[in-house]
């Protein structure tokens, strides 16, 4: 298959007319559906059907609208980074420093309870490029990327806790269950490459708190759930064959063929087995095309030091080589591309730091930190960051107080993200927290509100992407969102 | 994307192609010159209101625009605003409706454009002609009791086929040929076993002359264990049974599998399902519960189906997380048992359906006073010897009572009077439990432990059996034995204080106080909120309560602890309680009556106190030896108790914080029925509700149950949204039959196997899966089931058939999960410290592990749905990963290579009677010439390939390892044809 899409998003096709474009019958279509780029019709096994009725009048994307953003890379910051001590400097809390912030502002029921002292920001801040942006020195190499970024101060969830809060970031729903927004921009657009699935996690080591649920398809079909690929002899389950000798496999498959269209045959054809058959000739080319595209063989040197693939920090090591597979999923049409934190080890678990938050944040810092002005630099010099849309967050913030004496509970209140890339106006700042960095005062921007701009951006209205499960419409976005459209180029 | 914007005047929608399953309107092609005679309501009608107009049309109030409702005949004939009518009913010309659904205006067409809702030709001409006839309303089909079909009295042979093919005959669509008996036998083993027929049941079926072969074949396979191991599996998809909570640290729900081995059990004896129905909801309250193995509550077991919910440790908002389980709870009960989507009225009232937000609060009442509770589910087993232990212990009492009624302090303690609410004591203590009295002040004693009194008055004795007192006033979890298990509850209090004291002494037990009905009482946010009772003195146990002023609380006392969530009883774990108290600063203890009993001991000491007569001497022997009889390890499900009657306000727009100020009175649904059922009982009321859905005019219980039953054999139901009958869920393709069938299974007492087997002798299950030419050509969705579906196995079903010809298949039944076979990409907090064997150690799937946030990958694959609400209906997904698996998973692979082995032992014969012998175990069929023929040949060139290298190990064996491995990748070992 080519890199464009398989089929005109647009024009209403009929069966009859889908498969003359795929001049190869009927297999071949089933076989594109395999990785969701026909799978809205598939909702059909569930009772979405009436979806697709529903539909006939336009679906998600308004007419003539053209998507700014082909992909999205989402680098989740698993444990929820310091605002304060990262993107949204708060001098009065260096002037304050060791107050009692009971005194100073109400406070919320923090999930530990552990209330210290005013804590001033371990790090500087300075300013960068153009536009002036403050960022602190936990962030040297994506502070010399400024300008690409859109900085939101002002971003609010509504849990404290991580699962509640990783499923919501992740779904727009605290419970358990529901499609990711990976799942939903798939299921809304449809796969670029039948060779590889539309939603790729990256493992670097940590999964989430509430697990792969934050990856899954939920109520969406089954073919829109994230596939797990790392780095290694196995980057994704199964894909190793099992044969120990080279052509056995191809022997089998040969075998396979010729029996299965025998019984086809003599079912007069049916459309399942055909379907299932075409399955198989896909998850033999996966066998050759994932092993290629986790070695890094074709890329040069100069390309692996921008990302850290050469750094002394073996963390480091691990993010760029993660970054670096972002950056060639892109290039071969992957839809959604989420990367999970690397294991930085020594008690610091993410960037959940409710004690000694210096050296926590120092090291989660500098695992991310080159490999992601590398990605960005990289995707710019390729002419793909025009198409690809890099978003940066955590599920949440922390407190501008300590927790104990050098620790930062979490903060739902308040958190900065930034946004990059396509269709994203870089070096703009988007609302405000108080002078504690504690809430948010102006421009707050939800969860809904997020995924609701990251839909705009794939070309689709929030609104209208909607599945039916259990009599209800349902959508990433719930009954809320709006698209934030002052970052937006 | 493209299938999503098909021409509408198709009129035909791909339902998926992966499955290739077309479906069809009702109506066929979209002309307008087919149009129904009659124009039905219920099914021309109002799926293009419901669907197109009642987004601002419908039964919620909310949303309402123009204040036009299309819902009600009344709302929609209503003289508006602006003068005329919606809809004139005989009037099409006239009416409104009709006049903006043509209207050539933007700014006037209904529905409006940014809607993105569209109507086609045929739904304005089907809409304008049901107006023209008068605009004739019907309740919505699925709560009109179900109508039998008179036309069935003369009719000979299964009925069901006078319904399927009296569609056929109309459609003009020829049935497929009946099966061949391989293929029946295959069918019917793995719909009633979920495994493939053994060699031997090959021999005896397909050699079987008789015309009684194929029913007695039904019968057998109805009769083995294995049925019940398959259909539990089933439910469990509608209860979103999981073993775990998920979450963050995926904590252990305790004795969940005791439910899933209840299911088993249930469906292989046949349990009708109305029981069952009973017991999920209300297996606690029920006057004689159901015994099960060893004489354990077996009915108690089903409510575990309440408790499956997901569970976080530590929600900051405890009041919105017990709001999210409650709505799951409402949202499985309704789905399940209903087939209705009732916590859409969450926020609002129902969209669509008649169920208003007041509904759901009324539901919400219900499960808010019932309370997480655990079961020691052997204490049926004892209580023989146990009834006769307290007999026993209240003679003994008797013969004290009599030698005390004398003094003149007895009047003053006993009997004490009843009190329910917290009373204020002195100093504005709250005295919340008060045990110094003979009763337990209202609070609730659930299980055997703590009797239903307080030990006040019980006498004591010492070892040489002399009378040397009576005890003081304490709930006591040893009154009657050390040993038993049982809980304490008080009622919902409000917290007000900052303070609650409880005083007690005991070893290894605990005191929690459960806020808003949360359960996972942990650090960091509720850890203080439980504690453990470890001195055998008594010790007043504080807690600060503070944070949770304003909060519903009950005070829960029980002898064992938690251990990460997991209840735990030792055999010397007790706990003695004295009063519960609330206060902010200084506080007065409730102590009154034990200075009286201490002031009566003395006088026992000094006047009663004498050798006991024989028959006291023998009570105190027997109640020795009983003591010991009753006590016995305990096993613990974790279930449901009755807490407090209450109704709950409406949360507005569905906020925790924003309340109605009048609460729904809990009552039945009133759109489903008539008799307006009241459920505001003293109670929770689950025992009211699971009596309200099984009432006989409820017109959905039993229609549910069968279109499931339905559902598990074609794999579709005759209403295809097995969980939804609502007004969005789709039309019956044969109402008839479905209300025939609903009927037959209530007249036959809800069994569930009488239902399985009507079907399964139909001629209409008996067909051959491959449709005659005109069928396919005018029905290739096989809607009117001309022929039987081609279906996919389950998950489940795939790996047991693996193991099961592999030779590995474990049959032992029951018991603690397999743990979970754990891959290197499962990760994260919560990971099991072990790794379960490869192969579940052989175990049918249905005993493996199901640990919500480590699913096991192969059932997920094949689409085990995620355990977060019911599932009634399976996707059936064709994804790389189920290639992968099958051609790549070590597991596979194993059994692939046990099978090789198998077959050298069991045949050693040549090649092509190995391949004949292989095909009967994979396939339960004979191998054609040409299946032995090209088989021969692949292992030939097999061998020659591993010949020509240097592969360590048999080169013939590895060739038939490879052949077998790619048996089990054909289609037909994973599909039914």
């Amino acid at each position: 298959m080519s890199k464009q899409p398989v089929h005109p998003v647009h024009r209403p096709l009929s069966r009859r007319e889908m498969l003359g474009i795929c001049k190869c019958g009927f297999g071949s279509l089933a076989m594109v559906s395999l990785f969701g780029s026909l799978l809205p019709s598939c909702a059909g096994v569930a009772d979405g059907k009436d979806q697709l009725l529903r539909e006939l009048g336009g679906g998600a994307i308004p007419p003539g609208f053209v998507p700014k953003a082909k992909n999205i890379i989402f680098l989740y910051m698993d444990g929820g980074v310091s605002q304060v001590d990262s993107f949204d400097p708060k001098p009065r809390l260096a002037r304050e420093n060791g107050e009692d912030p009971a005194r100073k502002f109400k406070m919320d029921a923090t999930q530990f309870g552990d209330v210290g002292k005013i804590l001033k920001s371990p790090w500087e801040f300075h300013r960068y490029g153009e536009s002036g942006m403050e960022i602190s020195t936990l962030f040297p190499h994506i502070a010399s990327c400024a300008d690409d970024l859109a900085l939101i101060r002002s971003m609010v969830s509504n849990f404290p806790e991580h699962t509640n809060a990783n499923y919501f970031l992740h779904t727009g729903s605290g419970l358990q269950g529901r499609p990711s927004m990976g799942a939903w921009v798939n299921y809304g657009l449809g796969s670029e490459n039948s060779n590889l699935p539309g939603y790729v996690v990256l493992d670097g080591g940590l999964i989430p708190p509430g697990g792969l649920d934050n990856f899954k398809n939920g109520f969406l079909p089954a073919a829109y759930q994230a596939s797990l690929l790392r780095a290694g002899a196995e980057p994704l389950a199964n894909i190793r064959p099992a044969d120990s000798l080279a052509g056995i496999q191809e022997e089998k498959l040969a075998f396979l063929r010729e029996r299965d269209g025998h019984l086809l045959k003599t079912l007069d054809g049916a459309d399942a087995i055909e379907a299932a058959i075409s399955n198989y000739e896909l998850a033999y080319k996966m066998q050759s095309s994932i092993p290629e595209l986790t070695e890094f063989k074709t890329e040069s040197e100069a390309t692996k030091k921008l990302y850290g693939l050469d750094s002394s920090d073996p963390n480091t090591r691990n993010y760029a080589a993660q970054c670096l597979l972002a950056r060639r999923l892109v290039e071969r049409g992957v839809r959604f591309i989420e990367l999970t934190c690397p294991d930085i080890g020594g008690g610091a678990d993410r960037w959940d730091q409710h004690s000694n938050l210096k050296a926590g944040h120092e090291r989660n810092a500098h695992a991310v930190d080159q490999p992601i002005a590398g990605l960005l630099k990289d995707l710019k010099m390729r002419g793909l960051l025009d198409e690809t849309l890099v978003v940066w967050s955590g599920e949440f913030g922390r407190t501008p107080f300590a927790q104990g004496t050098d620790g930062r509970d979490h903060n739902p209140s308040a958190f900065s993200m930034w946004m990059a890339g396509a269709g994203i106006k870089g070096g703009t700042i988007y609302g405000a927290t108080d002078d504690y960095g504690y809430r948010v005062v102006d421009k707050p921007v939800t969860i809904h509100d997020l995924h609701a701009t990251m839909l705009h951006l794939m070309g689709m209205d929030h609104k209208q992407l909607t599945f039916r499960f259990g009599g209800r419409d349902f959508r990433l976005t719930d009954v809320h969102g709006n698209v934030v459209k002052e970052i937006l180029a | 994307m493209s299938l999503r914007i098909l021409p509408a005047k198709m009129g035909v929608v791909f339902g998926s192609l992966v499955l290739g399953l077309f479906v069809f309107s009702r109506c066929g092609t979209d002309s307008l010159a087919d149009l129904p005679d009659t124009v039905d309501f219920n099914y021309h009608v109002r799926p293009i209101l419901v669907q197109k107009c009642y987004l601002c049309h419908g039964p919620d109030e909310s949303s309402r625009k123009a204040n036009l409702r299309l819902d009600t005949y009344e709302g929609a004939t209503a003289l508006l605003k602006d003068g005329g009518k919606a809809i004139d009913p005989g009037h099409a010309a006239s009416s409104l409706l009709v006049e903006r659904i043509y209207h050539k205006d933007p700014d006037m067409v209904m529905p409006t454009p940014e809607s993105n809702l569209r109507l086609t030709e045929r739904e304005m001409a089907l809409l304008e002609k049901w107006i023209d006839q008068g605009a004739k309303y019907d309740p919505h089909w699925a709560f009109l009791p179900p109508v039998a079909t008179p036309e069935l009295a003369g009719f000979n042979g299964n009925t069901i086929d006078y319904f399927i093919n009296k569609e056929l005959e109309r459609e003009k669509l020829p049935a497929a040929p009946k099966a061949s008996r391989e293929s029946l036998l295959r069918r019917a083993a793995f719909l009633l076993t979920g495994l493939p027929p053994t060699q031997e049941e090959q021999a005896a079926f397909l050699a079987a002359t008789n015309d009684d072969a194929y029913p007695k074949m039904v019968d057998a396979y109805l009769a083995s264990p294995r049925f019940g191991e398959r259909w539990a599996r089933h439910w469990m998809d509608i209860a979103r049974y999981a073993e775990t909570r998920g979450h963050e640290f995926d904590y252990t729900i305790q004795g969940a599998w005791r439910y899933r081995d209840y299911l088993v059990r249930a469906f292989n004896q046949d349990i009708p399902y109305d029981q069952l129905l009973k017991e999920q909801l209300a297996g606690d309250l029920l006057p004689e519960p159901r015994k099960g193995p060893g004489n354990q509550n077996e009915s108690i077991v089903g409510t575990v189906f309440l408790t499956m919910t997901e569970g976080t440790h530590s929600p900051v908002d405890i009041r919105k997380d017990e709001a999210d389980r409650i709505d799951n709870m409402i949202d499985v009960t309704g789905k399940a048992f209903l087939g209705l989507t009732i916590s859409c009225a969450r926020c609002h009232d129902h969209k669509f359906d008649p169920i208003s937000a007041k509904d759901y609060y009324s539901f919400y009442g219900v499960m808010e006073g019932t309370r997480f509770a655990h079961h020691a589910v052997n204490q049926e087993a004892k209580k023989a010897a146990l009834d006769r232990l307290v007999q026993v212990q209240d003679s003994i009492r008797q013969w004290a009572l009599v030698q005390l009624k004398q003094q003149p302090a007895y009047s003053e303690i006993i009997p004490a009077k009843t009190n329910t609410d917290p009373v204020a004591g002195e100093e504005g203590t709250l005295v919340l439990g008060d045990f110094s009295r003979a009763d337990l002040d209202g609070w609730k004693s659930d299980g055997q432990a703590f009797g239903q009194s307080t030990t006040l008055g019980d006498p004591v004795f010492s070892a040489a059996k002399k009378w040397i007192g009576i005890r003081e006033g304490m709930a006591s979890s040893r009154k009657i034995a050390v040993g038993l298990y049982g809980a304490l509850r008080s009622p919902d209090f409000i917290v007000s204080t900052n303070f609650i004291q409880v005083e007690a002494a005991g070893r290894q037990s605990s005191i929690r106080i459960v806020i808003d009905n949360f359960q996972l009482i942990q650090q960091p946010i509720y850890g203080n909120l439980e504690q453990q009772v470890s001195s055998t003195d008594f010790t007043p146990y504080l807690f600060d309560v503070s944070a949770w002023k304003g909060h519903k609380a009950y005070i829960e006392v029980l002898p064992g602890t938690y251990e990460n969530h997991v209840f735990i009883q030792r055999p010397d774990s007790y706990v003695d309680l004295r009063y519960a108290i609330a206060f902010n600063t200084t506080k007065t203890v409730p102590e009154k009556n034990r200075r009286i009993v201490q002031e009566l001991n003395k006088r026992i000491k000094s006047q009663l106190g004498s050798t006991p007569n024989a028959r006291l001497s023998q009570l105190l022997d027997e109640e020795l030896a009983l003591r010991a009889q009753v006590k016995d390890s305990i096993q613990f499900i974790y279930g449901v108790t009755d807490g407090f009657g209450k109704n709950s306000p409406v949360f507005v727009r569905g906020n925790h914080l924003d309340l109605s100020k009048e609460p729904a009175t809990r009552q039945f649904l009133p759109a489903v029925s008539k008799t307006n059922v009241r459920l505001d009982v003293p109670g929770s009321g689950r025992l009211e509700l699971a009596n309200a859905i099984l009432e006989k005019n409820n017109p959905l219980a039993a229609r549910v149950m069968v279109n499931r039953i339905w559902h598990y054999l074609f794999g579709k139901g005759i209403v295809e949204t097995v969980d939804n009958f609502g007004l969005q869920g789709k039309l019956p393709t044969h109402p008839a039959l479905l209300d025939h069938l609903a009927l037959e299974f209530q007249k036959n007492g809800y069994s569930i196997k009488y239902m399985v087997r009507k079907i399964m002798l139909s001629e209409t299950f008996q067909r051959a899966v491959k449709p005659e030419a005109a069928a396919r050509e005018k029905d290739p969705s096989n809607t009117w089931l001309s022929h039987f579906p081609l279906l996919r196995l389950e998950g489940e079903a795939i790996r047991d058939a693996l193991l099961a010809v592999s030779g590995r298949l474990d049959t032992t039944m029951y018991g603690p999960p397999v743990l979970q076979h754990i891959t290197s990409f499962m990760n994260g907090r919560g990971k099991p410290a072990q790794s379960g064997p490869l192969d579940g150690a052989g175990r049918r799937s249905i005993y493996l592990e199901v640990r919500r946030n480590f699913l096991d990958p192969m059932l997920s694959s094949f689409d085990r749905p995620l355990p977060f609400t019911s599932f009634g209906k399976r996707d059936v997904t064709n994804v790389p990963s189920q290639s992968l698996i099958l051609l790549n998973d070590p597991f596979v692979v194993q059994e692939a290579a046990r099978l090789q082995a198998r077959m050298q032992k069991a045949m050693p014969g040549s090649a092509a009677e190995k391949i004949q012998w292989l095909y009967t175990t994979c396939f339960a069929r004979a191998a054609t010439t040409d299946e032995v023929e090209k088989g021969t040949a692949f292992v030939n060139q097999l061998t020659t390939t591993y010949k020509r290298t240097s592969v360590s190990g048999n080169a013939v064996a590895l060739a038939w390892k490879d052949y077998i491995h790619s048996l089990f990748n054909l289609k037909e070992f994973i599909y039914l044809n």
